[in-house]
């Protein structure tokens, strides 16, 4: 490791540390990694710029951002909960199990944990902690874990960005995630299941069968939604940015002419919080970019290559290791700085050591989605306490079985790549 | 004076708002002609990689306050105010500092791009790429200015807050 490469790591993490915003942080600590080693200090533009203006997968973010914005902002997610209301709201514990289905459905068509905390996810905690029905922490904390599903089941923003820096294939990415996003859907119901007949969850009166067909028509278009993608998708029909494309648009139609929801105002608002959103993510894309120009141009990955294969870690014993890392890590850093920045490091390790990158990179996305709940930094957590008014501190009580849940499915599907590959395989994936 | 700031940042989010409505309408036309039509326009995915840099460059220079970016604050939420002041300080005139000595050979970059022309559209790339000056002088500019109202005096929470005015309409 250069002098140079030293004083950049010292000041991207000196003033993280004290507050800098992550993108300019990076781009100080390049522009004096450029000083040091006399290099062109145009460099740093010339990376960023090239970078975000010749990546067209890059694309899908602004594009899945915006759909789920549309699909928050025109009652999209309240017609999709009604809907699991009807469906699953009569048995004990039913409002749990609304928030777990919600979430399942609503991950086929928003790649983002913060979108389904901030939309249904909002809506589902509201309806459970009306009149004490449920724990406010309790209901807080499974809408956290709940929200996790979300960029797991495709789409997803954070595969978009793992694919951008690691060269895996987005298709089969996505394919990867339904394994275990099915897995976490299914132990968070077996915990409710258990909770709700140890606590006695309430029991909400069922829905008139008379209301059903109104209510599922009502809610039919939106649920057509992640047929429509995943069918897209893996048909081979369309690209996966495409389909991010698709999906803006139907959510588009269905807010403003079918369930007539958005006022040209809050239309405007949309594409504006849509492009402040994409802004601040690009920014951070872009910083990356320039972070790995020079984390390849010191060799650093080669390095960890060679340090791993010398050390004789067996595959699974590294990415045991890089699993506790970034659960580590996720507990103090957001999830798209850990896949564009932390991540890049090891995949050249996990070509060394024979790991298959489709099973490495959605094993990574799970857990970086698991540090978006796990305190003291986890950003579900605080878009929870802004749009519930349900505190951190209340929410931190009540999160720990879910993390360990959510910990032991990690652990299962890194043990057993199956679970991740399975479905990618039955589409011609030869890993 | 605010108001003209606020007028002026309205503007900046008309702008973002057709940029990111042209990105859109430029993506779709292009599932449109390919899916539909059968026979792709060349331009619409070009069209729309300039807006998405337009997008990043404008927004971040003119829109994101300095608590719209991804942040770790745990650390500066838990000193004291006075050793926020520092830290701000420190990280506002570092920003400042990187920024405009990079920005000489940012502008030869950008400059030395009108050799190229992009590859559909045949728009010279230095026009292309020349957001990203107006983003580095908006950078420098705001953060001088955030330097000099720390030193003044000002808690960092009330000048991080302040995009040079109010709000933007939401």
């Amino acid at each position: 490791m250069s002098r140079e490469f030293l004083a950049y790591l010292a000041i991207l993490f000196g003033l993280g540390a004290i507050g800098a915003p992550i993108a300019l942080a990076m781009f100080v600590a390049a522009a004096a990694y450029l000083a040091i080693s006399g290099r062109d200090l145009g460099l740093a533009a010339e990376q960023i710029i090239q970078g975000l203006f010749n990546s067209f997968i890059i694309l899908a973010v602004p594009l899945f951002i915006f759909a789920a914005n549309l699909m928050n902002a025109g009652t999209i997610s309240d017609r999709l909960m009604n809907f699991c209301v009807a469906i699953v709201g009569r048995y004990r514990g039913g409002l749990a199990y609304v928030n777990i289905v919600t979430s399942l459905i609503f991950s086929g068509m928003s790649g983002s944990a913060i979108a389904d905390a901030a939309g249904v996810g909002k809506i589902t905690t509201e309806m459970m902690i009306k009149d004490g029905r449920y724990g406010r922490g309790f209901s807080a904390a499974l809408t956290a874990a709940t929200a996790v599903i979300g960029p797991i089941i495709p789409p997803s923003i954070p595969m978009v960005m793992y694919a951008l820096v690691s060269d895996a294939s987005i298709g089969y990415l996505f394919l990867g995630g339904i394994g275990p996003g099915l897995l976490i859907t299914l132990v968070l119901s077996v915990y409710t299941f258990v909770l709700a007949r140890t606590q006695l969850f309430p029991v909400e009166p069922p829905v008139a069968l008379a209301e059903l067909p109104r209510v599922v028509f009502e809610a039919f278009p939106a649920l057509l939604m992640p047929v429509v993608l995943l069918a897209g998708i893996y048909g081979g029909a369309v690209t996966p940015t495409e389909a991010a494309a698709i999906a803006a648009a139907y959510a588009l139609v269905l807010a403003t002419l079918f369930y007539r929801a958005l006022s040209r105002r809050s239309l405007y608002a949309v594409f504006s919080e849509s492009a402040r959103s994409s802004a601040a993510i690009g920014l951070v894309i872009g910083g990356a970019l320039i972070m790995n120009y020079i984390v390849a141009s010191e060799k650093i990955p080669s390095l960890f290559a060679g340090f791993f294969a010398a050390a004789e870690f067996s595959p699974i014993g590294f990415l045991l290791a890089v699993n506790v890392l970034v659960l580590f890590l996720g507990c103090f850093l957001d999830a798209s700085t850990i896949i564009l920045v932390i991540v890049p490091i090891f995949v050249p390790t996990c070509k060394a050591l024979g790991i298959d990158l489709v099973h490495f990179g959605v094993v990574i996305v799970v857990n970086a989605m698991i540090g978006l709940v796990t305190p003291p930094y986890g950003m579900l957590l605080f878009v929870i306490d802004k749009t519930t008014g349900i505190t951190v501190a209340e929410t931190t009580r009540a999160i720990l079985p879910f993390v360990i849940i959510l910990v032991l499915a990690l652990l299962a599907m890194t043990l057993f790549p199956d679970i991740v590959l399975w479905t990618p395989r039955q589409f011609g994936y030869r890993g | 004076m605010r108001h003209a700031g606020a007028w002026l940042l309205a503007r900046a989010d008309n702008v973002a708002v057709i940029l990111f409505v042209a990105m859109f309408v430029s993506f779709l036309l292009q599932v449109f002609t390919r899916y539909i039509l059968q026979d792709p326009y060349g331009w619409t995915t070009e069209a729309s990689l300039i807006a998405w840099l337009w997008i990043v460059f404008w927004g971040s220079g003119f829109l994101l306050t300095n608590r719209d970016h991804v942040r770790f604050d745990m650390l500066y939420a838990w000193v004291r105010p006075g050793s926020r002041r520092v830290f701000a300080l420190i990280s506002v005139v570092a920003t400042t500092l990187a920024f405009a000595t990079s920005l000489p050979a940012s502008i030869d970059f950008v400059s030395f791009m009108r050799v190229e022309r992009s590859g559909t559209l045949s728009i010279r790339l230095d026009y292309v790429f020349s957001v990203y000056l107006v983003f580095a002088i908006a950078i420098i500019a705001r953060y001088a200015v955030y330097a000099i109202r720390i030193v003044r005096g000002a808690s960092p929470e009330t000048v991080f807050d302040d995009a040079g005015g109010a709000d933007p309409p939401r």
